[in-house]
């Protein structure tokens, strides 16, 4: 579960966007390092979501460079990805699979098979979900299937995690759900939210607003 | 091994439960064998035009599907799922293999359906099942990698039809070919020279899953 030994770090190197001719963001500079947390807002269509593909290495950025590090060394591209965790709009789970099913697809496979079911148990435990472990995902509410996404999204214990609106559709005690969980993991991850939400910006310590937010 | 396993397994769970491919190629296949079947009725055609309908019935049945495998991952959003957790090999692996089974079963079915509507009088049964098996592979192969480009294109269907042209042409060509040939009464069977065109389908397959598979890593990462 403990990765606090590791020290992760991200560097993003003069990155500019633009869509055909307008610019989205331009020259940005900045390194994050395991612990700490940004929150990237701004209006609708200020480019939150591309940032966050971009950091995600998702998307290309017009111009500049992303470089992950483990230890001060760079992690090699076809690496990078298994690092991610990553909870967006544009990123669905297996509609035809159930919960259960989905969960069991991304797990990695550092754990035996008693290990890997409490594992299991205890996301869906925690998130509210245990009882939609066999429910067909496409059956689900938008609510419990964002509780799924950042199920999905953490359980590999990815030490770099990019969420785009993570408190989306979900009620009160989701979001509690999901805030209190995040809050254990913060100090052993970099932790990166895209998101108008006061309550989810204020997570972070830092913030980086695009534009005028609109709210 | 064990990241192809676990794709492959999914998506013939997906198959399982949805059975939207399958169906829709199994209703084509079975539709147009029987109508061809009836419009033409008891009258024998020469060896060709059997081969060039058999081989247009699989064909159709099968390419919607095939190229559908990927295509699904892009318009259901699950690509992003899959590249963030799978590596590129894996992934085109599992789908290459669901593809040639997939192809697999609908020749199977259109073949013998046609065979027995058409009351066909195979020369060479070995001949046959070679050049169903070798075009199925080289088919299959060729779709896979093109269904990942239109994936990659958004799913513009009528891009497939346009780049499967110049590499499908040979294929289809060289099985029409070889059935041709095993439904045609021949005193050279034994002759290694017999079995060209299934030659020519092996060699096409393996440098196709070969090109594809270098090939892919750099679709699947494109941003």
């Amino acid at each position: 579960m403990s990765i606090k030994t590791e020290n992760y770090t991200i560097q993003i190197d003069s990155i500019s966007k633009k869509f055909e001719v307008a610019p989205l963001f331009h020259n940005l500079n900045f390194s994050l390092k395991t612990g700490q947390s940004l929150a990237v807002s701004g209006f609708n269509g200020s480019g939150k979501s591309t940032f966050l593909q971009i950091m995600a290495l998702l998307q290309n950025p017009t111009q500049g460079k992303i470089i992950y590090q483990k230890e001060r060394e760079v992690i090699p591209l076809e690496q990078i990805y298994k690092k991610i965790g990553f909870l967006s709009p544009l990123l669905n789970p297996y509609e035809e699979l159930n919960s259960l099913e989905n969960i069991d697809f991304i797990l990695r496979p550092f754990y035996n098979k008693g290990d890997k079911e409490t594992k299991i148990d205890e996301f869906l435990d925690r998130f509210g979900l245990f009882g939609y472990k066999k429910t067909l995902v496409k059956n689900l509410s938008s609510g419990t299937r964002q509780k799924l996404k950042i199920i999905l999204a953490t359980i590999n214990n990815p030490p770099y995690l990019f969420l785009d609106e993570p408190g989306t559709n979900l009620d009160k005690k989701g979001k509690e759900d999901i805030f209190s969980y995040l809050d254990l993991i913060k100090k052993e991850r970099i932790i990166v939210i895209a998101s108008n939400d006061p309550e989810e910006i204020n997570f972070c310590e830092e913030e980086l607003t695009f534009g005028a937010r609109d709210n | 091994m064990p990241e192809i396993i676990k794709n492959l397994k999914k998506d013939i769970k997906i198959e399982f439960r949805n059975r939207s491919a399958l169906n829709l190629a199994l209703a084509f296949a079975l539709i147009s064998t029987l109508t061809i079947s009836l419009i033409i009725g008891g009258v024998p055609l020469e060896p060709k035009k059997e081969a060039i309908i058999l081989w247009l019935i699989i064909f159709f049945s099968a390419i919607s599907s095939l190229a559908y495998t990927f295509i699904r991952e892009e318009e259901k959003k699950t690509i992003l799922f899959l590249r963030l957790n799978f590596s590129a090999e894996s992934v085109y692996f599992s789908k290459l293999i669901f593809n040639i089974f997939f192809f697999f079963i609908i020749q199977i079915i259109v073949a013998i359906f046609y065979v027995f509507f058409r009351q066909l009088e195979i020369q060479s049964l070995n001949l046959f099942i070679l050049g169903l098996l070798g075009g199925g592979l080289a088919l299959a192969s060729t779709i896979t990698i093109l269904g990942a480009m239109v994936a990659k294109a958004n799913g513009q269907s009528s891009l497939l039809a346009v780049i499967s042209f110049p590499l499908l042409l040979p294929v289809l060509w060289m099985a029409v070919s070889s059935t041709t040939k095993s439904l045609t009464p021949n005193p050279f069977s034994s002759n290694p020279v017999f079995y060209n065109e299934i030659y020519f389908l092996l060699a096409f397959s393996g440098i196709m899953i070969a090109g594809s598979f270098i090939f892919f890593k750099f679709i699947w990462s494109s941003q």
